[in-house]
């Protein structure tokens, strides 16, 4: 019971994990930099889910149609204003902007939500429902897991059949080349960006329904959003997704058959070992740096 | 030319003894975590210490408070204290909140000779290393357990899991609660220890589920306390009692969530229903002021700033201050304060702490009989 009691939950918690990773991968991948402000990106999505159900009474999984394109306007208008002018630069750079941004983000937060903790809570919040086996099953985060992986397959889609996404692809693969080919770009990056910010925002509305919510909530998941995408072969979408779920399965293995305080020595332990044997991670690229 | 040299020397006279009436405020700092992840704690320490301060000056008492931010690090509360200690000359020091930061701070307290009054941290080692400038004004870790299991104790339980942070104050808490289910005769039948801030706690709460225990003990701070018990309501996980060591489980936030925290038991510094002079009142101005309700951290941070300012303020040098403090007994909303030597501690406040229970979304004081108003309610139903 323990076992699959334990699966389950680290599937589904690993589903969200996916997704705020998957948003990080394709940025990095399309605009090689590494977003230190992912999570304070997940924290708005956090409070928008938030203030869309306590003041609108939005349910959190409706109001994913409101959050998604203010933040993918949001993250291109970042991009547009800011981000772009330290691509191509030392990476040293893209860091402290970033950081900077996020740094920005949190005390804003911080001054206009105050540090309390904010506890969405709607009808279903502590709900669940028992598979045989007295196993439980959360229900919201059953939900969450099955608007992750509609999200994953619509990014799937949008990759690999439209124009647009075929564009990013191309520029994530080879930029120079890319904009040899007569592909925009700048454009794609701040379309990258837009996306990434927009599966933040979605991750932190669909984890705030079971998590907290406050200026720094969203710190908890960049750094495990960063293990994500190593482990999955930085820039893959897909390696985000899996590296998502074998964390997430990781953590709760270790937290039901050792102790809960070891759960992170045992990811990174993991993460150690698949790096020495596919430096590229899961699914890197062939040759990628 | 005589009417204006002695215009001259009156001028100067006054201008001289101006600032002897008008004396610069005394300077007392506040290291609190204001910012990191216990930021909602905090910020109930920054809102009582706020209102001493302002009670303090309507009685025109002019004190100066210099306030840093330890964002929950040790290393930032040791050079916050420094900061204060050298360059603002402050003679004593209110903070800081955590354990982990108190017992660095302390640790260089006689170092610079400057009294740190420590308001809420709990570890036990903060007060029991014979420093001279330490000063304890909440009751240490291990009265947290020993209250609680006392209450619980005429109900007879037979077996106990522990779930805690892995922090010093968890781990020093968890720690003296062994001791005190041992000589009980609780039977341990799981011990859990994790992380703080993690989303899922869904397989140590199955753990625990399969193990039966009588009382689930937790020790957490805000919204880890939260998450465990929606997770735990989740999984089925139904004790004849939650006990919660403080912290997260007395905080307005987790009362209002009644279809998780109902009935759950929990060790407390303070109430405002206690018979101590000025708590009720303390309980109604801060309501007001800041719309929600005190938890015992802004109680305790408002009785701490008032002892040192009025202390500070009598002896204008640190050592001083420190014989001021050791000597001195004070009566408010924390009830009868005096820092004594006993048990192993050095300048500690021998505070009785109070045993409380969620029932009907409200904080009622369950224990210990003269201060309680209404009876514990045994076993746990949801």
């Amino acid at each position: 019971m323990l076992f699959f009691q334990s699966l389950i939950s680290g599937i589904l918690t690993g589903g969200i994990y996916a997704l705020a990773a998957m948003g990080m991968s394709l940025v990095f991948g399309v605009m090689n930099i590494s977003n230190f402000a992912h999570g304070d990106l997940m924290m708005l999505g956090m409070y928008m889910a938030y203030y869309l159900f306590t003041l609108l009474n939005i349910d959190p999984f409706l109001s994913l149609v409101l959050i998604m394109p203010a933040a993918f306007v949001f993250g291109y208008a970042i991009e547009k204003t800011m981000i772009n002018r330290v691509i191509g630069h030392p990476s040293e750079n893209q860091i402290l902007l970033t950081v900077g941004l996020g740094l920005i983000m949190g005390n804003t937060a911080l001054l206009a939500f105050t540090s309390d903790p904010k506890i969405l809570t709607t009808s279903y919040s502590s709900s669940s429902f028992n598979l045989p086996g007295d196993i439980s099953v959360s229900i919201p985060m059953l939900l969450s897991f099955l608007v992750t992986c509609l999200l994953t397959a619509v990014l799937y889609l949008f990759l690999s059949t439209t124009r647009t996404g075929m564009a990013l692809r191309a520029t994530s693969q080879n930029r120079e080349a890319a904009q040899l080919m007569g592909i925009d770009v700048s454009r794609m990056s701040a379309i990258a960006f837009g996306i990434g910010t927009l599966l933040a925002a979605s991750a932190g509305a669909l984890i705030a329904q079971t998590y907290y919510i406050d200026p720094f909530a969203g710190h908890t998941f960049l750094l495990k959003s960063f293990t994500i995408c190593v482990l999955g072969g930085l820039g893959s979408v897909i390696g985000a997704g899996v590296g998502g779920i074998v964390i997430g399965v990781v953590e709760a293995m270790s937290a039901a058959y050792l102790s809960s305080e070891w759960k992170d020595v045992v990811v990174f332990v993991l993460f150690l070992a698949i790096l020495l044997l596919r430096p590229r991670g899961l699914f890197g690229r062939k040759g990628e740096q | 030319m005589k009417h204006l040299f002695l215009a001259l020397t009156a001028a100067l006279t006054i201008f001289t003894t101006l600032p002897a009436q008008g004396a610069a405020p005394v300077k007392i700092g506040f290291i609190n975590s204001i910012t990191g992840k216990e930021a909602q704690i905090g910020e109930n320490l920054t809102n009582g210490a706020t209102m001493a301060i302002d009670d303090l000056k309507a009685r025109n008492i002019d004190v100066e408070m210099i306030r840093e931010d330890d964002g929950g690090d040790p290393k930032n509360a040791l050079a916050a204290y420094e900061k204060l200690v050298t360059r603002d000359r402050v003679i004593g020091v209110v903070g800081p909140y955590t354990s982990a930061c108190a017992n660095v701070v302390a640790s260089r307290a006689d170092q610079y000779q400057v009294p740190l009054l420590v308001p809420a941290a709990a570890k036990e080692e903060i007060t029991m290393k014979g420093y001279r400038n330490v000063f304890r004004l909440n009751a240490p870790a291990d009265v947290y357990s020993n209250v609680l299991l006392k209450s619980i104790a005429p109900f007879r339980p037979g077996t106990i899991a522990y779930i805690y942070a892995a922090n010093d104050f968890g781990v020093s808490t968890v720690k003296t609660a062994q001791v005190n289910a041992s000589t009980m005769g609780l039977k341990e039948v799981a011990n859990e220890k994790y992380q703080q801030g993690q989303p899922d706690y869904r397989a140590t709460l199955a753990k625990v589920k399969a193990a039966q225990p009588d009382l689930v003990f937790l020790v957490s701070y805000d919204a880890d306390a939260i998450l465990l018990m929606r997770q735990a309501k989740e999984i089925g996980l139904t004790p004849k009692a939650f006990l919660g060591a403080g912290a997260g489980y007395t905080t307005a936030q987790f009362a209002q969530l009644q279809d998780i925290s109902s009935m759950v038991i929990s060790a407390t510094q303070w109430t405002d229903d206690v018979n101590w002079p000025g708590a009720a009142d303390f309980g109604v101005r801060y309501r007001a002021r800041f719309g929600k309700d005190p938890s015992y951290h802004a109680a305790c941070a408002y009785e701490a700033v008032r002892i040192m300012a009025l202390s500070a303020l009598k002896a204008r040098d640190s050592k001083v201050l420190r014989s001021a403090l050791t000597a001195g007994s004070w009566n408010g909303i924390m009830g009868p304060v005096r820092f004594a030597s006993y048990g192993g501690y050095t300048n500690q406040n021998n505070h009785p702490m109070l045993v409380q229970q969620l029932q009907a979304g409200r904080y009622e004081t369950v224990y210990p009989a003269q201060f309680s108003k209404k009876k514990l309610i045994y076993p746990y139903r949801r």
